[in-house]
């Protein structure tokens, strides 16, 4: 039973964060049927930009040693503002990555590369600025809190809670948002059909801004909260979390946000089902579920529209 | 700041002594290293030619030169000398062997994921690239992380692979010239610009999907074992996410419409950050840029149709007169 | 179309001739004229951690070279000119930054970062007659790619056991094992095998073996799983982000046992990562920065006024010791006038030749090689961590200074042969 509990937990710890990077995608690809690959980045940049808001300073080999912002926020207002940074962030993605390409009617295969570009830029300059050792973010971002909470025999961190509960939050409020609001209305309208959208009225360059605001939110938040659980690994630490939220994304159905998230929540508990003796699997069995998945519903979970072919 | 100072005489230091040699710098190594990258270029551009988009070829690669690997140190027959040279023949048996397997596992995969579309395929090859990625670093002969090494050479030096690099180079694109006008070359010319019509005017179309999977597989397989003789060394990295959108990125750079596109994209995109070395630290920056601002500057890659029409007119002119 | 594919054999036909090149192997060595010491290391990719450290440890290396006090009428040391090229983290841009040095006349090279990389590469150096010196490849098979390969990164075989036998030594009622290893990394791998040999060497086989990934940081699943198992100790081979990651999560998951970690977290860096937790886990060392001899207080300093919030990583120390070693060779060949008049092929085998045949006093210790270039490093060190109240500093404890000298010079170390 403990087992049972604490393979729960772990998977739902693990699929929270999945789920958070695959709904950044998703809000990209419903508008537009594309892919940013510059995610990935932009998650690192969030991690980044927590760490400095919080008063961390640049490493000895970072580009600007011992630099570091004047100004010392509590992790929840660093978190939100580096959500923010990597909002802006994304919004300057989309207007050199994929607005030109939509201006001329590329195919938008193109934009696979240009946002891999992208993505590239970000990481190499993270790099140059920060260096590639480890960061961790300021003692105390979390104080008060009791470094583990055990439920019945199962132990579990509370950062992993904390950012389980932020995860279903923010999930939570994104569908509600989409679901009741206005602007999330016209966002699903452009989602649904561009050229009918455009005849209600609606300006669909501003709501595909809008999804890029708002996935490159998102990616900010995840790499903020997965560094104040497992500090900043280097530059690079947000391109895996990218890779595993494409699966996510493509295991959920494209463009569907309960896909997303089902699907990040079925990939955690299924990677912490693995049994010790086939750990060496571990990270192939994302893929070969996505594999299978896909050849018994080739658009995925919860998936209806069909790509464009490309 | 003594740092700062530190690293900055590096770079300085760096980047002058860079530019003496700026002269030498594409060697044969690289001219190699290149000539993969079109080769892959093309693997890619196959199933395209089809009008589909599939990653799967970084897998091939991998298990080509993982056969390679294999063959060449642990099978004696083949001829390994113990001072690490290794018989011509036997290392052209390998590169058909590496493109025969690679040709099998595609024919066994490829009727599985060909009925998905789009980007569904593209992720779902993806996939596939992974799952043989964590195959290869778990089967217990291959080696683990550190792969196998001491995988001996049929050429004294690196020019050596020029002659068979270019020669399947060569293949490979003779074989995409003949296939446009060949029948299958034009039915899967038809399934990428309108697939369901394809199949009204009864053209096959899974065979034909089929056939362009299994003719990339296979020029993957050859291309990773010459690779892996090349390399001196195999290990699971060689076929990873990574390589899957670094040749996608020379198809579409170079041009997606002729597999002239491909070839150029691959020679360009592997030599430009070697290219690149005399600005030191912020190559891999500027490479970025390149790979970001390229679609944009030229959305139809570098051979665009327009292009080749030009040149195709141009010797079309010269022959009248 | 056809003439744009016989432009495109033109083009690939004069690149050929251009990559055509004269043997810089031929060329004699200017007399008084500068010598190049190439270095490929990781400054991009995975590796960069490891790469950036190096650097550090090669350019305070050619500091400290460059600014020896010279004593009153000794022969002018040799002008070094040091080249550092990046070597990314992958086979094809290490084999790149090897030709592009060989061919632009080095002497000698240090690098690459990886075990994979210098597969790839060493072959290379090899068969050109280019002496190469490893400053952190660690698997088994580096130095038998050939006479000209070297390396002062010993071998985990050598360190590794002696962690575990502090462990046991401190708690001989110990039973029961966990391995944590990076399953897709090569120096973690080599590391694990020596870890899981002595083990079962001392009939201690491990209740589990959790294989992990490079990039896994959150390790929630593998350390709930291993705890089921109630092991008294815990040895790890990972990275050292994810090593950090590793002990602070296992310590907040509530294992009060003991803790060995390998060479792969030797270095300052995990303190700001696993913090308080740090406190207490064994550690075998090839370098300790507690060494107290005139050559490390001299890195010591130097790397104080580069960083003086740190003591310098092993993988710093281990490059400074490549450029040291290369260094001191070259000079004691041409205060012989072995340099005068040879060519650069002529001077690369006998640099090759009086590197193996020295005696060093390195910020390791003394170093020599054996014959097939293979590190004889005599003293190892066991450390125990031990963090400042605050949990942002700590410092690497010396706890055991094994001084291996005793035994004969030639014997080759248990297992590390090839």
């Amino acid at each position: 039973m403990d087992v049972l509990l604490q393979t729960l937990l772990n998977g739902a710890a693990a699929g929270g964060v999945y789920a958070l990077v695959a709904l950044g995608y998703t809000l990209v690809f419903s508008v537009l049927g594309v892919i940013n690959f510059a995610q990935g980045a932009l998650f690192s940049l969030g991690g980044y930009l927590t760490y400095l808001l919080m008063g961390g300073h640049i490493s000895v080999s970072g580009g600007l040693p011992g630099w570091g912002l004047p100004i010392a926020l509590p992790f929840a207002a660093a978190l939100l503002l580096a959500a923010a940074g990597a909002a802006l962030l994304s919004l300057l993605v989309e207007r050199l990555a994929f607005a030109p390409l939509r201006r001329r009617n590329a195919e938008p295969l193109l934009s696979l590369i240009t946002s891999l570009g992208a993505g590239l830029v970000l990481v190499n300059l993270l790099q140059l600025l920060m260096g590639a050792e480890g960061y961790a973010f300021p003692a105390g971002s979390l104080a008060g809190l009791p470094a583990v909470v055990s439920l019945g025999g199962a132990r579990i961190r509370s950062v992993q809670v904390l950012l389980l509960l932020i995860c279903a939050a923010v999930v939570l409020l994104l569908t509600l948002w989409l679901e009741g609001s206005r602007g999330g209305r016209a966002l699903r309208a452009v989602a649904e059909d561009p050229t009918t959208a455009r005849l209600l009225g609606i300006d669909s360059d501003a709501m595909v801004r809008l999804a890029f605001l708002l996935s490159g939110a998102l990616a900010g938040l995840g790499g903020g909260l997965v560094g104040v659980s497992v500090s900043l690994p280097g530059p690079y630490f947000g391109i895996g979390y990218g890779l595993k939220g494409l699966t996510v994304l493509v295991l959920g159905g494209l463009g569907s946000v309960p896909g997303a998230i089902a699907g990040g929540l079925l990939m955690g508990l299924a990677e912490a089902m693995v049994p010790s003796g086939a750990s060496g699997w571990r990270d192939a069995l994302a893929f070969a579920i996505l594999f299978v998945v896909l050849l018994l519903r080739p658009t995925g979970l919860l998936g209806r529209r069909l790509v464009e072919k490309v | 700041m003594d740092c700062r100072a530190v690293q900055r005489h590096a770079v300085q230091r760096h980047a002058s002594d860079s530019g003496r040699s700026t002269d030498a710098m594409i060697d044969h190594g690289l001219l190699v290293q290149m000539l993969i990258g079109a080769l892959l270029g093309i693997s890619v551009y196959l199933p395209l030619m089809a009008g589909q988009l599939s990653l799967a070829t970084p897998a091939f690669y991998a298990v080509g030169g993982t056969l390679a690997a294999l063959l060449s140190t642990r099978w004696a027959a083949l001829g390994a000398s113990a001072d690490g040279r290794f018989p011509l023949p036997s290392f052209l048996l390998e590169v058909l062997l590496g493109g025969v397997l690679a040709g099998l596992l595609a024919l066994l995969v490829g009727r599985l994921v060909l009925r998905l579309q789009g980007i569904y395929l593209a992720i779902a090859t993806i996939a596939l690239v992974e799952i043989v990625r964590v195959a290869i670093l778990n089967l217990p002969l291959a080696g683990g992380a550190i792969g196998i090494f001491a995988i001996p050479q049929p050429f004294a030096n690196a020019a050596g692979y020029l002659l068979p690099a270019l020669a399947l180079l060569a293949l490979a694109a003779w074989s995409c010239q003949r296939l446009e006008s060949m029948p299958l070359g034009r039915a899967m010319a038809a399934i990428r610009a309108d697939e369901l019509a394809a199949r009204c005017m009864g053209i096959d179309t899974t065979a034909t999907k089929l056939s362009a999977f299994v003719l990339s597989a296979v020029l993957a397989g050859s291309t990773g074992a010459l690779a892996a003789h090349f390399l001196n060394t195999w290990n699971a990295r060689q076929g990873s996410f990574d390589v899957s959108i670094t040749t996608l990125a020379f198809v579409i750079l170079g041009g997606s419409r002729s597999w002239l596109g491909p070839v150029m994209g691959g020679l360009l995109l592997t030599a430009l950050p070697e290219l690149l070395r005399p600005v030191g630290d912020v190559r891999l920056v500027l490479f970025g840029l390149v790979i970001l601002l390229g679609p944009v500057l030229f959305p139809q890659g570098l051979i665009t149709p327009a292009l080749l029409e030009r040149i195709g007119g141009f010797g079309r002119q010269e022959a009248q007169g | 179309m056809r003439r744009c594919s016989a432009g495109l054999a033109a083009a690939i036909g004069a690149l050929v001739l251009i990559g055509q090149q004269s043997d810089p192997a031929a060329q004699r060595i200017q007399q008084g004229g500068a010598l190049t010491i190439g270095a490929v290391i990781a400054l991009t990719g995975n590796a960069n951690l490891y790469g950036q450290d190096q650097r550090l440890g090669i350019n305070l290396a050619q500091r400290w070279f460059d600014g020896r006090p010279r004593t009153a009428g000794s022969p002018a040391p040799p002008r070094l000119r040091l080249q550092l090229e990046d070597g990314g983290s992958d086979e094809a841009t290490a084999i790149a930054g090897f030709n592009l040095l060989i061919n632009g006349g080095a002497l000698a090279l240090i690098g690459p970062t990886l075990s994979q990389q210098a597969f790839a590469a060493d072959p290379i150096a090899q068969r050109l007659g280019v002496p190469v010196v490893a400053p952190s490849n660690t698997a088994q098979g580096i130095p038998q790619i050939g006479h000209y390969i070297s390396r002062v990164s010993a071998q985990s075989s050598v360190i590794a056991p002696l962690s575990l036998e502090e462990a046991l030594r401190r708690d001989p009622s110990i039973r029961r094992v966990a391995v944590f290893y990076a399953q897709d990394d090569a120096y973690s791998t080599a590391e694990t095998e020596i870890f899981q040999e002595a083990l079962a060497a001392r009939n201690l086989n491990p209740v589990t073996v959790q294989r992990t990934q490079l990039a896994d940081n959150d390790f929630q699943t593998p350390i709930t799983a291993a705890l089921q198992r109630n092991p008294q100790l815990v040895v790890i081979s990972v990275q050292a982000v994810a090593g950090g990651n590793l002990i602070r999560q296992l310590r907040e998951l509530g294992y009060r046992g003991q803790i060995v970690v390998g060479n792969g977290l030797n270095t300052p860096n995990i303190y700001p990562i696993c913090q308080r937790w740090c406190d207490g886990i064994l550690i075998a060392q090839a370098y300790s920065p507690d060494l107290d001899t005139p050559i490390n207080r001299t890195f010591l300093r130097l790397h104080q006024g580069v960083n003086p919030e740190q003591p310098p990583s092993q993988m710093t120390a281990q490059a400074f010791t490549a450029y040291q070693v290369l260094a001191e060779a070259i000079t004691r060949l041409q205060q012989q006038g072995r340099l005068q008049g040879a060519n650069l092929g002529q001077a690369r085998s006998r640099l090759m030749q009086e590197l193996l045949s020295g005696s060093y006093d390195t910020p390791l210790g003394p170093i020599r090689f054996r014959a097939d270039g293979e590190v004889l490093q005599d003293r190892f060190f066991v450390a125990e961590v031990r963090m400042q109240p605050d949990g942002r500093r700590g410092r690497f404890a010396l706890v055991r200074d094994l001084s291996l000298a005793s035994k004969p010079a030639t014997s080759p170390p248990e297992r590390g042969s090839p």
